[in-house]
């Protein structure tokens, strides 16, 4: 009996566990080297890891509160993944903190949460997924304890995700009087489309577009983004908008699929207006991290044209897709928490003149520059490319039109960037820096990453296969 | 309804308790100065306003408070079933228990109950 | 019309004029004040619902406890009447015409629905008391239950992160200030 649970919950498992072992070694402990612990717990990271490997069966427990199966599997072994670069690349930031413990606790207190979510096979428990990893991810983005910015960026930060919250439990609770149920298997039995219904829905939505930044609830992104310690804010940008996503094409396509042609036209209208308003805010920015900031909803807006496609496909390119974006954006954020960490230099024109002195974080930056922009060597490429394929899959030409045309608008920040890097020059260039072993390692599995999941075909092949169909 | 009498009673103890202030407005005759209005009656007058900033400590406390007592709101509906429901129930609250101590203990060695 | 329902008309009157008093009052304590107004009323619907351990918690919990908390918030940021900005006379106009403009939404919305056909189960009407409370939270959704603690812990382990940074900044500069 107890392995019918074990097994199945194991990532959630070995997560609280390592979380449970920090607090451990925090509350019982009275001298502890940061460093060894930090290792320590990278080392925990890779086995968690390798342990979503092993063959698991599709499960359904807890009365249908938690569900599993390949895909769910495969979805939080990508999770997995990008929290192990993620741990990478802060280390060196995280080596001089006082409060490196907490930072792990934090983190693995939300990774746990977006498991749960995605997980989960009821409303109730959704939500509580939702906020386990919110409320840490609040902390997290004030951890820059001395600055005042990463405060500022923690109270946005609660407020909007408090605000989102509410609408997100205003619409389950009125789903809830609509259908009488919150498990997601009976819910799409009773949805007919009523306006009430639909209501409840636009409330969820809603809810759900707070939490991955689309367009009208974008607001919170560039402040948050640029105020948080780097770690977080790569967290934020791929981790937590990696896990949203996931349950949220999930719900669309189980939960909410008696509505699709309701939710097709809102996500279209969405998706234009998201990709629009963040490739135009993008071109004017000159912090590297609001750039990214914008470029992320961007490329929210790109996913969303995926979502539309409601295919088989449609569900692949999301998660293949998102796992490239994992790569690229890690690699682009990393570049930039080491330079910011070791320079305190945030500015693009700081950057000018940086393959002087630096040729490898460079090329590290142009790569995932490219696979960000989708030009073609990269994986990015391909990502977007399933993506606008997905969407095109119903016909929509005129939308796909619009979203190829904010590829190239995109193309003109990201190459202002990498011209900065390799052709401008400036009086105080950034002088050679020094790239620790463990910030590399993540740096090499973000270029192989970038250069070997587009060409290899099987990746994607084995997401389809795993795909939920329409 | 049964709970329809409860919210009267409700209602009954508020009119009960609002019915004897108004009564006491009515009968009591009062004086009104600028001296009723002081803190303190009698002694130094008090100077500036009651508007001070606060340490954020008694947040702290308050925030942790609030968590112990929300754990303790889920103490009663379990203390009524666990008889019903036997072991695993038992199980189902040491755990939760032990996990929100591990927080307290947490707490405590940061330093975060010490007054300052 | 019943006790029940005049005691529903009462409550509701009570909450929503409760809720305006609170976003319209200067002073933010007054606010405070109002929002025990409105989550009294509130538990009174949860008793009206045979909801009688949820009303008691709410009392406690919101009324009490987050109330408290939410005046030690305007202690620490010294939010007086005095500091609040003014807002701008059209983003009033907008927020009343957005809010106005949803809230028909919802009442059309809620006007054409049949929710008598597929309303959310309500049995014999004593899911609310503590004892099936008990028995649902410990059997059905004992996941929810464990992860709430853990949702806790982490809230603490935030709270003190944050906090403590704080009260750190305080004591060096109270020494500096009152020597000690």
């Amino acid at each position: 009996m107890w392995t019918g649970i074990m097994v199945p919950l194991r990532q959630e498992l070995m997560v609280t566990l390592i979380l449970f072992l920090l607090l451990f070694i925090k509350v019982g402990a009275s001298e502890y080297r940061t460093g060894t612990i930090l290792r320590l717990v990278n080392i925990l990271l890779l086995a968690n890891l390798v342990l979503g490997f092993f063959p698991c069966p599709d499960a359904t427990l807890f009365n249908g509160m938690f569900h599993t199966g390949r895909l769910i599997v495969l979805e939080k072994n990508i999770l997995n993944l990008g929290t192990l670069i993620v741990s990478l690349l802060a280390y060196d930031w995280l080596k001089e903190h006082r409060q490196a413990l907490e930072f792990y606790m934090l983190l693995l207190a939300t990774l746990t949460g977006f498991f749960f979510m995605i997980s989960s096979g009821n409303l109730l428990m959704f939500y509580l997924g939702l906020e386990l990893s919110t409320i840490p991810l609040t902390a997290l983005s004030g951890f820059d304890l001395e600055k005042k910015q990463s405060s500022e960026a923690a109270l946005k930060f609660i407020i909007s995700s408090a605000f989102s919250s509410a609408l997100l439990l205003f619409g389950i609770s009125l789903l809830y009087g609509a259908t009488g149920s919150l498990g997601f298997d009976a819910i799409p039995r009773r949805l007919d489309g009523s306006a009430f219904q639909l209501f409840a829905f636009i409330l969820l939505l809603s809810g759900f577009a707070f939490k991955i930044s689309v367009v009208p609830f974008h607001l919170w992104t560039a402040d948050v983004y640029e105020g948080s310690p780097v770690a977080v804010t790569a967290y934020l940008s791929v981790i937590s908008k990696g896990a949203v996503f996931f349950i949220f094409i999930q719900a669309l396509y189980t939960v909410f699929r008696p509505l699709a042609g309701n939710w097709n036209r809102m996500l279209i209208l969405l998706s234009v207006l998201t990709m629009l308003t963040g490739n135009l805010f993008a071109l004017r920015q000159n912090n590297l991290k609001r750039l990214l900031a914008f470029s992320s909803i961007t490329q929210s807006g790109f996913i969303l044209a995926g979502i539309t496609g409601s295919s088989r496909a449609g569900d692949a390119s999301v998660i293949y897709f998102i796992l490239i974006y994992i790569f690229s954006n890690l690699g682009a954020f990393g570049v930039v928490s080491l330079i910011s960490a070791q320079t305190g230099r945030e500015n693009i024109d700081d950057y000018k003149g940086l393959y002087a002195a630096n040729p490898l974080l460079s090329w590290v930056m142009a790569i995932s520059l490219f696979s960000l922009a989708g030009i073609p060597p990269t994986a990015g490429f391909f990502g977007k490319f399933f993506l606008l394929m997905a969407g095109a899959g119903r016909g929509n030409y005129v939308f796909i039109g619009i979203a190829a045309l904010n590829m190239v608008i995109a193309l003109y920040y990201y190459l202002r960037v990498i011209k900065a890097i390799f052709m401008d020059s400036q009086p105080q260039p950034i002088g050679k820096l020094k790239i620790p072993l463990l910030p590399n390692i993540a740096f090499g599995l973000c270029v192989a990453g970038i250069l070997v999941t587009g060409v290899m075909g099987w990746v994607y092949d084995y997401i389809y296969s795993l795909s939920i169909g329409f | 309804m049964g709970s329809s009498s409860l919210i009267v009673l409700f209602f009954a103890g508020v009119a009960f308790a609002a019915g004897g202030i108004a009564a006491a407005r009515f009968f009591v005759k009062g004086t009104k100065n600028r001296q009723k209005g002081e803190a303190y009656e009698c002694g130094i007058p008090t100077s500036g306003t009651p508007w001070n900033q606060f340490s954020i400590g008694y947040y702290l406390y308050a925030l942790i408070f609030l968590i112990f007592d929300v754990e303790l709101v889920f103490m009663y509906p379990w203390a009524v079933a666990v008889r019903r429901i036997g072991m695993p129930a038992l199980v189902e609250i040491v755990i939760f228990l032990f996990i929100l101590f591990m927080g307290f203990l947490y707490a405590h060695k940061k330093g975060a109950l010490k007054w300052m | 019309m019943g006790t029940t329902q005049l005691l529903f008309w009462f409550l509701s009157i009570l909450a929503i004029l409760g809720a305006i008093l609170v976003v319209t009052s200067k002073n933010p304590v007054h606010s405070v004040l109002w929002l025990i107004v409105v989550f009294v009323a509130i538990s009174g619907h949860y008793i009206l619902l045979d909801a009688q351990f949820l009303a008691i918690v709410n009392l406690i919990v919101y009324a009490g406890a987050i109330m408290v908390l939410f005046l030690f918030v305007f202690m620490l940021m010294n939010l007086n009447a005095d500091t609040e900005p003014q807002k701008n006379r059209w983003l009033k106009i907008a927020g009343v015409v957005t809010g106005g403009a949803l809230l028909l939404v919802l009442v059309a919305a809620l006007k054409k629905a049949d929710l008598k056909a597929q309303m959310a189960e309500m049995g014999k009407g004593d899911i609310g008391l503590i004892h099936n409370l008990g028995l649902v939270l410990f059997k059905d959704y004992v996941v929810p239950f464990e992860i709430s603690s853990v949702l806790f812990l982490s809230a603490m382990v935030g709270v003190v992160v944050i906090g403590k940074k704080a009260e750190e900044d305080k004591t060096t500069l109270g020494s500096q200030k009152y020597g000690g």
